[in-house]
């Protein structure tokens, strides 16, 4: 736990949405530093209240489309150090993959069904703040099951195919390890074996493995 | 005989008779000349008499209620009374020396006024009104105070019985100097002919080439010979030359020139002849008014019909199309009727009538069946294209509807529940005991938001919109139970192309999944041109029928609606191809 709670600001056009978010984040320990009910004024007011993490909807107005993802772009570009966490009411793994290929570092793309548990939001936001990369399990678990013709994938065991997706979600081995109650050494044999089997190249940082992954079960 | 004919053989003889007398009266007396007459001139002269009667026929039969007869026939007059000097009276004398000049003029309004007999242009109605001015004021200048006996008199000296004021000096204003204005009229024609010519349609501009070659040469020689006669050493040395040379054939080339362009509108009715044939043996509905234009020798003619809603005009494609009203001159409109009903409008250059008069209605007569037909075409294509444009209408009503509910799942009830599940869990801790009951009503909520997201998703995906049909199908294929192999153009479309077509493809997924037991389905969609062409390929059991089930006709309906078409090839066991192509660009 870092010694300040972690300041966040809150963008969403929902208003009762918008609330229940913040009042899940400040039960989380963090400190909502602002909210915002569109893309208008967003990155002044990141400027302003330089948070730790930026949390914003996908859909937002005018045209209620994708207008949360291209403001997510622009504070990325103007405030680099800011996380940014991108709630979704649609599985879309495109937005997801395009988001970690534009910027791989403190990223999330969450359902925002999966932040309704105080705890899964907490864990997302702490995790974006510290500069993992946080993947939906669902986007994840549509790329996992998208069905295929004839697969690398068809040769991994059930346990390969679990820690890939917990790969794909963004987690570390560390990460992995505790989720599995594995040991750490145990998780990094089995990456080993994934990546040889799957023939990728195995990358050192945690963030270009998860894009590396993703690519892979997207075009794959 | 009809009425026509016994006409045409009189006026033919009363031609005839006036070409003889201008052609050898000057044989009949033998006056001492200045130079001896010469019979090739007057073989020449005769020739081109005869050809003006042949033209003045040719008007007549084209034209009877026409005025160019008319004016050939007044300037034919004028012609025979230049050779009234030879009946040797003081009066005759005059008579002729005051008729000098008369003929240029009426020469000039015949040009002006050809094919049609009138004067079209505000410039030509001027230019003829003072011309005719100054002729009538100085012709009867001239007899007021011509004296032959006073002047220096040329070629004979005789009596004038209505001179009042003898004067030298008014009598040469009156007649030769007024003729020095010869040269003017002559410049106004050719301006005029040019006037002519450059808004003339093709078909008009082959009707008056010939008159609008020559008509400047003769009004040059014309006038030439005006300004030579000014003195008698000018008049030896020119006019002589210009009288009785081979240019003397220059006025059978006149005549000829207007038999020539009289005939060339008269062609036309040849071209009726051939249009009756031509509809005898069937014009391809739609094809009609390609063949009345090319009859009419107009291609900017329009063929407009009422339209089945009654009011406005269709052609015949059924397209609406403009009628411009009757005080429009830029277009001739014409009418047909059959007791009382509008059967088509035609609307035409309005040279085709100036060309030859009556022409249109003559078409318009010939045609009257095939016409009839058409009209019936045109308006069950214009009801066709009512009725698709309704169906394009309805189908884009329901697509917004889609579109609204599937926001308002979104954005309302969605963000409700997903808000409800959160307030449900910050109320974990305060409630104690209820952490069991709020996991499973928080389960119940999860479920139900995913259910809403699917319907939301079943009715318009966001993605659609968003990046197109490339990343749509892509995120079906995501989605589909078997593998679907896509190759989607990442164009833009209009979006009812882009719906029909990713429905298409949802419907053709589903369906080779759950009827067919497919193992695998391939979607190709690349622009051909102007429509998307979507191909669909699986290789399930195959036997799939629009006729059979709603679901293939629905598909059929939505291509149709957006102007596409739709083909199944689903032969039992064999596998299901489909191929639409849709219109990928707004109409």
């Amino acid at each position: 736990m870092s010694e300040r709670p972690l300041r966040v600001v809150l963008a969403d056009d929902a208003v009762l949405l918008r609330e229940a978010i913040a009042a899940s984040l400040a039960a989380g320990g963090f400190e909502v530093v602002g909210q915002a009910d569109g893309i208008d004024g967003l990155v002044e007011l990141v400027g302003a209240t330089s948070p730790d993490v930026l949390v914003v909807d996908v859909r937002m107005p005018p045209t209620h489309t994708t207008e949360g993802l291209e403001a997510a772009r622009e504070v990325r570009r103007t405030h680099p150090s800011v996380g940014i966490l991108v709630l979704s009411q649609v599985i879309e793994t495109r937005h997801a993959v395009d988001l970690l290929r534009e910027s791989p570092t403190a990223v999330g793309y969450l359902l925002k069904e999966h932040v309704t548990r105080i705890s899964d939001l907490a864990d997302a936001v702490r995790r974006v703040a510290a500069g993992e990369s946080v993947i939906d399990p669902e986007v994840v678990a549509r790329l996992l099951g998208r069905p295929r013709a004839h697969s690398p994938l068809d040769e991994l065991t059930p346990r390969e195919r679990e820690i890939l997706g917990l790969m794909a979600e963004g987690r570390s081995n560390q990460g992995i390890a505790e989720r599995l109650v594995l040991d750490p050494k145990t998780v990094e044999g089995h990456v080993t074996r994934i990546f040889s089997k799957l023939a990728l190249e195995q990358a050192s940082e945690d963030h270009r493995r998860v894009l590396a992954v993703l690519t892979y079960l997207r075009e794959g | 005989m009809s009425r026509k004919s016994a006409d045409i053989i009189l006026l033919g003889i009363a031609g005839g008779v006036l070409a003889a007398v201008t052609a050898f009266a000057p044989f009949i007396y033998a006056y001492p000349l200045a130079a001896p007459l010469n019979p090739v001139f007057a073989v020449a002269t005769l020739i081109g008499e005869l050809l003006w009667v042949a033209a003045m026929l040719a008007a007549y039969a084209r034209d009877a209620a026409g005025r160019m007869w008319v004016l050939i026939l007044a300037a034919r007059v004028v012609a025979a009374v230049g050779v009234i000097w030879v009946v040797n009276t003081s009066l005759t004398w005059t008579v002729w020396r005051l008729s000098i000049g008369i003929g240029s003029v009426v020469f000039a309004h015949l040009v002006l006024a050809f094919p049609g007999g009138r004067l079209t242009t505000t410039f030509d109605r001027r230019l003829m009104r003072i011309a005719y001015g100054v002729l009538v004021l100085s012709r009867i200048g001239l007899a007021l105070v011509w004296d032959p006996q006073s002047a220096d008199c040329f070629p004979r000296c005789e009596v004038n019985p209505f001179v009042i004021w003898p004067s030298d000096e008014l009598a040469w204003l009156f007649g030769p100097g007024t003729t020095l204005l010869l040269p003017a009229l002559a410049a106004g024609v050719v301006v005029s002919l040019w006037r002519h010519w450059r808004t003339a349609s093709p078909a008009l501009r082959r009707t008056i080439l010939p008159v609008a070659v020559v008509a400047p040469l003769e009004l040059g020689v014309a006038s030439a010979r005006a300004i030579a006669s000014l003195s008698q050493d000018a008049w030896e040395s020119v006019g002589l030359v210009l009288s009785t040379s081979p240019l003397a054939f220059l006025h059978a080339a006149i005549p000829a020139a207007f038999l020539a362009g009289i005939l060339s509108a008269r062609l036309s009715r040849g071209a009726i002849a051939d249009l009756a044939i031509e509809l005898g043996r069937g014009v391809p509905l739609g094809g009609l008014r390609d063949t009345l234009a090319r009859t009419l020798r107009d291609p900017t003619l329009v063929l407009a019909f009422p339209s089945p809603s009654g009011d406005g005009f269709v052609d015949g494609d059924g397209l609406p199309v403009e009628v411009p009203a009757g005080a429009d001159v830029a277009r001739g409109v014409a009418r047909l009727e059959r007791e009382g009903e509008l059967l088509a409008v035609f609307v035409f250059d309005p040279a085709v009538e100036v060309e030859d008069p009556g022409r249109v209605q003559a078409v318009a007569s010939v045609a009257r069946m095939a016409l009839e037909n058409e009209r019936l075409a045109a308006q069950v294509r214009a009801q066709l294209e009512e009725v698709r444009a309704s169906r394009m209408r309805i189908v884009d009503a329901a697509d917004a509807e889609r579109r609204r509910i599937e926001r308002d799942l979104h954005d309302g009830a969605q963000q409700r529940l997903v808000a409800l599940a959160m307030r449900l869990d910050q109320a974990r801790g305060q409630v104690e005991g209820a952490g069991e009951l709020i996991d499973a009503t928080t389960g119940e909520l999860l479920r139900a938001i995913g259910e809403v997201r699917d319907l939301a998703h079943g009715l318009h995906p966001t993605i659609l919109t968003e990046r197109g049909l490339a990343a749509a199908v892509d995120s079906l294929a995501e989605r589909a139970p078997i593998p679907v192999r896509a190759r989607v153009t990442d164009e833009r479309m209009a979006p009812e192309a882009e719906v029909a077509a990713y429905f298409l493809v949802a419907e053709t997924v589903t369906n080779a999944v759950k009827h067919a037991g497919a193992t695998e389905v391939t979607v190709d969609a690349e622009l051909d041109r102007d429509d998307l062409s979507v191909t669909i390929v699986d290789d399930g059991r195959g036997g799939a029928d629009p006729r059979r089930g709603s679901g293939l006709q629905g598909l059929v309906d939505r291509i149709g609606a957006v102007g596409g078409t739709l083909t199944i090839d689903s032969p039992p066991g064999g596998g299901t191809v489909l191929h639409a192509r849709i219109p990928a660009h707004a109409r």
